[in-house]
């Protein structure tokens, strides 16, 4: 399955929606659309995962690269709306609690 | 299922879909539960991946041959490369205290399956086994602990 990537602007939020499988194949295009947004003045950064089905180790390896940008740059980095397959891979690498989860992008964006 | 399914893929990351594909058709067609096929799907997808990355590092136009065969209980994975060996007792999962992108792969494959063994006794590349019991299902990451 391919991917795509959506990103809306609203005031100083952006959300990233992903929609399709994110694998070796496609990781980097998340990188590249992750990357940039830490260096502009976004205060919260929400990936919408409710379109993933599937993710593999570089997916979460790039998620947890936009963690570690938000650490440096003080951007606040969240997940949101997570498919029971996308959890339960995040869950086996012991990485659910590392990262501020949230059940929809609407509450990510709120709280 | 008496003949294991057989399936070449070239070592282009943009195939490891296909072979995701083919393996949930199967999985599907002997009932096994989403959860497990989900987490077997994933092993798969990175033992492949770690072939692209390690063995073949870069070409695209490299065989991985993958070998299914589900035998009463047993799913029985085999993936072959013809890449670099790579030294087996370097092939460890890292450590996930410590907070950093990749080298999950190798933990997911330990953490799911039942069974990996790799097999460098060969004029080139790596026999990967893995073999998964499918009726004990789910194990859960606090079982393993």
């Amino acid at each position: 399955m391919s991917m795509d990537l959506k990103m809306d602007k609203d005031g100083d939020s952006v959300t990233v929606t992903v929609t399709g499988d994110i694998d070796m194949s496609s990781s980097t295009k998340v990188r590249d659309a992750l990357g940039p947004l830490f260096q502009n003045n976004n205060k919260v950064i929400v990936v919408d995962l409710s379109g993933v089905s599937y993710i593999d180790s570089s997916g979460i390896a790039t998620l947890v690269e936009g963690l570690q940008w938000s650490h440096n740059s003080k951007n606040k980095f969240r997940l949101a709306a997570l498919t029971p397959g996308v959890k339960d891979v995040f869950e086996i690498a012991r990485l659910l609690s590392v990262f501020e989860v949230f059940d929809t992008k609407e509450q990510a964006l709120v709280e | 299922m008496s003949q294991p399914i057989k399936l070449s893929i070239p070592s282009d990351p943009k195939y490891l879909g296909l072979i995701r594909k083919v393996l949930q058709e199967l999985l599907n067609s002997h009932d096994v539960p989403d959860d497990t096929a989900r987490r077997l799907i994933l092993c798969v997808d990175e033992a492949c991946a770690n072939v692209i990355k390690h063995s073949y590092e870069g070409p695209c136009d490299e065989p991985i041959e993958a070998t299914f065969t589900i035998e009463g209980d047993d799913f029985k994975v085999q993936i072959r490369d013809y890449g670099k060996q790579c030294k087996i007792d370097q092939i460890k999962p890292r450590c996930l205290e410590d907070l950093k992108p990749g080298g999950l792969g190798t933990h997911f494959m330990n953490e799911i399956m039942d069974e990996v063994s790799y097999c460098t006794d060969r004029a080139k590349g790596t026999l990967l086994t893995m073999i998964k019991k499918l009726k004990t299902g789910l194990t859960s990451t606090q079982d393993k602990r």
